[in-house]
């Protein structure tokens, strides 16, 4: 069959027709449908761990939030074995009872110095020296353990002991101790 | 065989014509594409709904919870400082260093030999968790020298098995000018200064308070 004139004209406007056709609807409709989807499914997709992620946090917080009882217990148990009252005062007589306990007589505290970590929000650490003018060796040592064992906020950082001159039986301590104290 | 004369052929012709239009048929081949366009396009509607659906979904459902997260957020902060700060007087009270296993152990290593003048100790506070301890002291025996380093090594064996690093040095050892009485015979002296210096980890415990005699 031969196409005429009029007819290959007719079959060039259907196929321009066509492309027309073909272009608008994927430039014009289909193209920004797919990216708006994209986009939305992108959204949802990201939305999805961060909320995995605000779920675990809040999940965190709940056990974090359990555990906050123990937490407040141990700072209510040490503010209880820190007596109410400036140190200076009560301190010395404490060490005192202590070691008189023990069978220590003469006991002599001397406040050295006093700072604050940032470690111990809330606390101020004390540094006293606790002199020993005549001790027996064995005594005193099992009076430091005593000491170790039932003051824990107490922390000994250095020890010095002498021989004494006048009575050789005898010696001379000197202890330097870190207290924790509120502020 | 009668002779058949189709006397319509030319309008049968031009009918033929008009069915064979090419633009015709374009535009039904036309017609054919834009309705499955139209097709597709409603389905991919369709699925963009049920994602923004999902989306808003999604969306309400975090706005819920994004308040509740940054309080969350706020909390933990809160019960993290009052941790740390626990954790930090827990540390500080379980991790002292006891000084009474000490005293205990230099007790068990002096022999009768030795006198010691002096013992001091410090835990310097570097954060570094060792201790410097140094013991003065008067040595007698047919060799107080001996005798000294005896003490020394003693020193270092008794704290090796509870502590790191553990170290016995002597800082002087002299011969002594006096001669002084043991077991009813004199016998030369040497003073010495050994330094022991050790880490402690962890590990290091108290020793427990001795009981009291009723």
């Amino acid at each position: 069959m031969k196409l005429g004139k009029e007819e290959i004209q007719k079959i060039v406007l259907g196929v321009l027709l066509l492309f027309g056709l073909v272009y608008s609807y994927f430039d014009l409709l289909l193209g920004p449908l797919m990216a708006r989807e994209e986009l939305t499914e992108k959204s949802v997709r990201g939305l999805g761990p961060l909320m995995v992620s605000e779920k675990a946090q809040i999940e965190t917080t709940k056990t974090m939030e359990e555990k906050a009882p123990a937490v407040a217990m141990t700072v209510l148990q040490v503010n209880a074995m820190i007596p109410e009252g400036s140190p200076v005062a009560w301190f010395p007589t404490r060490m005192a009872d202590f070691f008189k306990k023990q069978g220590i007589d003469r006991v002599t505290s001397r406040l050295n110095s006093e700072t604050t970590d940032k470690q111990f929000a809330g606390y101020r650490k004390l540094t006293w020296g606790i002199d020993f003018p005549k001790i027996e060796f064995v005594p005193f040592a099992s009076a430091i353990a005593a000491l170790e064992n039932e003051e824990p906020l107490i922390e000994i950082t250095s020890i010095q002991i002498d021989a004494s001159r006048e009575d050789v039986e005898m010696q001379h301590a000197l202890v330097t101790v870190n207290n924790l104290v509120r502020q | 065989m009668a002779l058949h004369l189709n006397l319509y052929h030319e309008i049968q012709k031009t009918k033929a014509l008009k069915r064979r239009d090419p633009l015709k048929i374009s535009l039904y081949g036309l017609g054919a594409i834009a309705i499955a366009f139209a097709v597709f396009y409603f389905v991919q509607l369709l699925h963009m709904h049920s994602i923004l659906d999902e989306l808003n979904t999604v969306k309400a459902q975090q706005d819920k919870i994004l308040p509740l997260a940054k309080a969350a957020k706020k909390r933990e902060d809160e019960l993290a400082i009052k941790q740390k700060a626990t954790d930090a007087l827990v540390k500080r009270i379980e991790g002292r260093f006891y000084w009474a296993p000490i005293l205990e152990r230099v007790m068990q290593v002096v022999p009768r030999e030795v006198q010691i003048t002096r013992l001091s100790g410090d835990v310097p506070s570097d954060g570094l968790s060792h201790c410097v301890i140094s013991l003065d002291g008067l040595s007698a025996g047919s060799d107080p020298r001996k005798v000294a380093e005896d003490l020394r090594t003693a020193l270092a064996e008794t704290f090796t098995p509870k502590f790191k690093n553990v170290t016995s040095t002597f800082k002087t050892l002299e011969d002594g000018a006096e001669m002084v009485m043991l077991d009813g015979k004199q016998v030369p002296t040497a003073t010495f200064a050994i330094s022991v210096q050790l880490s402690f980890g962890a590990e290091s415990a108290a020793t427990p308070a001795p009981r009291k005699r009723k």
